[in-house]
């Protein structure tokens, strides 16, 4: 199992200082619930998805609107159904299908989805996730939080490949074919599989407490860390422009 | 004592938490807004075994960061809050003292809990932040199923796991 987000490169997020990243994430997020004009959420998107694009990559801007393509299918599809009043643009038999104004809404759903989607993955795949927790020790996470998503994230791989060897073996057990059984027997099946592959991961528990304790944990001391994020310079600057890039936004859809 | 207690918390929550994860992302059905998962199956698990602190902040972290990985960071927030407080209601409901065994009634109570919880707290939260209330109420069927098949499965295999590794028992704070 990967769970490593992360698409190496070299373009100008990568050397945004993450704690402002992170600022400018949440920024963003924020500004697209703002009541801005139609075409301003869409340039703002267009220019989200274009530097995303020449960061990470066409390729991760096309997997992620892929993963994404269900949803704005569905909002597609319930368009009709959401803003029934307006000027008709498309009527069948009597029957307003469409209106303008529950086109624009669903546009303007669309886009804020698509935005937030991007913005969001954008910070993932463009900083280290040991990147980010260093990020939200500063924003003061505490140390116990952190550790904890450190360790879940080592543990992961491990308990994915125990729970795949596992659920194999039963596999290669049984005899009759999975596809022919009914549902009920196969959810039944699961349990067997689900129990062993949890005590395997139960009992790794009071190993990793004790290797917790002899590494120091819990003790008075001032923690010292493998990495920092002293690489990071003109920090200043790019929590300015963090704070910046909404606002402008936010006037260029007031003045123009 | 205290320091040997807390890394013994530590550890079982993280180990917890990556069990949420490998759960919610090894078995998936694509739908309209994401997947379909087993995620409550080890919700529902930690909150038979572990009690509801350790449920609240595994299943609202494990399944957070499986939105993470998966590469649907917007839900992320909204799953965090869902399930966390899924995991930890349904803890208090069957939460006992001593030995007793929880009764049947608590059982459905439990049961009928995280459905509520599942698929209205998704309902609420994606029509108010992410989409619209038409379109968020098309994955309230689909999260029923969910959170049911959750349940049951999650209460099979805690008594499954008791039997099968008794000092799990002692674990729970």
């Amino acid at each position: 199992m990967t769970t490593n987000t992360y698409i190496a490169g070299t373009g100008w997020l990568y050397r945004f200082d993450p704690r402002a990243k992170l600022l400018l994430m949440l920024l963003m997020c924020v500004w697209f619930f703002l009541p801005v004009s139609l075409l301003h959420l869409s340039i703002v998107v267009g220019l989200v998805i274009l530097s995303g694009s020449t960061n990470a990559g066409w390729h991760h801007a096309w997997r992620t609107f892929v993963s994404i393509s269900p949803m704005l299918l569905f909002m597609v599809l319930f368009m009709p159904f959401n803003v029934r009043d307006g000027s008709p643009l498309l009527s069948i038999g009597g029957f307003t299908v469409i209106t303008a104004e529950g086109l624009e809404q669903a546009l303007r759903l669309m886009s804020r989805f698509i935005g937030i989607t991007y913005v969001c993955t954008l910070l993932f795949a463009t900083t280290v996730m040991h990147e980010v927790m260093l990020a939200l020790r500063w924003y003061h996470l505490p140390y116990k939080a952190s550790l904890v998503v450190t360790l879940a994230f080592t543990y992961i791989p491990f308990i994915a490949d125990g729970f795949s060897q596992i659920s194999e073996s039963h596999r290669l057990r049984e005899a009759e074919d999975e596809k022919k059984k009914k549902f009920g027997q196969r959810l039944k099946d699961l349990v067997p599989t689900l129990t062993s592959a949890l005590v395997v991961a139960l009992r790794s528990i009071p190993n990793l407490a004790m290797s917790l304790e002899m590494r120091g944990f819990g003790r008075e001391e001032r923690r010292t860390s493998y990495h920092s994020l002293d690489a990071y310079h003109h920090v200043c600057i790019h929590f300015i422009l963090s704070c910046t890039i909404p606002v402008v936004f936010w006037f260029a859809n007031i003045f123009f | 004592m205290q320091g040997n207690r807390n890394a013994l918390k530590v550890a079982m929550v993280s180990v917890l938490t990556a069990v949420v994860v490998v759960f919610t992302m090894v078995v998936r059905i694509p739908t309209a807004k994401g997947y379909l998962n087993l995620c409550d199956v080890a919700i529902c698990f930690i909150a038979f075994t572990f009690g509801p602190w350790s449920a609240f902040i595994a299943a609202g972290l494990g399944t957070a960061l499986a939105d993470l990985i998966s590469g649907y960071a917007q839900w992320a927030p909204i799953s965090f809050v869902v399930h966390g407080v899924e995991g930890l209601l349904v803890a208090l409901i069957v939460q006992k003292k001593g030995d007793a065994a929880v009764s049947l009634g608590r059982k459905a109570l439990a049961a009928f809990v995280c459905i509520a919880t599942v698929s209205l707290g998704y309902f609420a939260l994606s029509a108010l932040f992410i989409s619209t209330v038409s379109v968020a109420a098309a994955e309230i069927p689909g999260n029923i199923a969910q959170s049911a098949v959750g349940f049951a499965l999650g209460l099979a295999v805690s008594a499954a796991v008791k039997r099968a590794y008794p000092p799990v028992s002692s674990l729970a704070w």
